[in-house]
């Protein structure tokens, strides 16, 4: 992040995928949040902040999950086909 | 408290494994350009970029090779109408169940309604942030962004990166 320069920055140190919080918690949601724009008013120079948050357990889980993954090349193909969610999603998208 | 991790060093140590050339990450050459705000943020209109693949159902999804496309989501969006397609889905797992913990629709609602936030732009804006050419970055997405932006008027903009 610093190596962008963003004019200004928080730092959320939650595992990648929850840069706006916790998943299904919309108190700790809207506290993230809140946190994060007040850097608008406060932030009088650039910079990267640290929020006051953290978050153990969401490492576990992601640990837990990916334990057996070491090495495994977890990209998805690289092409030009959309990837849609669902295939629901694709039928309201392309008229199949 | 789990120290930060480093994705990067993560991601050069798995690109290396596979043989594939190293990444050159991206880094700024310039300072930022910082602007005090001329209202407070209670009297400002926010806008958002999120670069996690975002799009709405009925949208056509990203592509996974350097999609440098942008889509307009509107700011009143039900959150059961957000979508993801993004290279690194890996990091999409949760977010697919909830959206709210990448975008943040719901609670930049709630704190406009607060009065936190002036208001809010109609339309907010995503990209597929997974794109491995600089070039194609600066030339394609970031205009197209830059022109989504600028017909919101805003005052100030949130990023939230994936």
């Amino acid at each position: 992040m610093q190596a962008g320069k963003p004019p200004r920055a928080k730092f959320l140190n939650y595992p990648l995928g929850f840069g706006t919080g916790k998943p299904f918690d919309t108190e700790n949601q809207l506290a993230v949040l809140t946190a994060a724009v007040a850097g608008f008013d406060s932030m009088l120079k650039p910079g990267v902040e640290s929020l006051d948050f953290s978050w153990d357990s969401g490492w576990e889980m992601i640990a837990e999950r990916d334990k057996n993954k070491d090495g495994a090349d977890q990209r998805s193909p690289r092409d030009t086909t959309p990837r849609y969610q669902t295939e629901r999603d694709k039928e309201l998208a392309e008229g199949n | 408290m789990h120290p930060p991790v480093s994705y990067i060093q993560q991601t050069k140590a798995l690109y290396d494994s596979l043989g594939y050339e190293p990444y050159k990450w991206f880094a700024a050459d310039s300072e930022p350009a910082f602007t005090k705000l001329k209202q407070p943020l209670s009297e400002c209109k926010l806008g958002l970029v999120s670069t996690a693949g975002t799009y709405v159902a009925g949208q056509v999804a990203y592509y996974y090779k350097d999609d440098t496309s942008v889509r307009a989501i509107p700011s009143n969006t039900p959150v059961e109408d957000i979508r993801f397609s993004h290279v690194t889905e890996n990091y999409l797992v949760d977010a697919r169940q909830d959206p709210r913990c990448t975008v943040p629709l719901e609670a930049l609602q709630t704190l406009q309604k607060k009065g936190v936030i002036g208001s809010l732009a109609n339309n907010f804006f995503s990209c597929m942030g997974g794109i491995y050419s600089q070039r194609r970055v600066v030339d394609e997405l970031i205009p197209a962004l830059e022109k989504g932006i600028a017909d919101e008027e805003i005052d100030v903009l949130l990023m939230v990166p994936l």
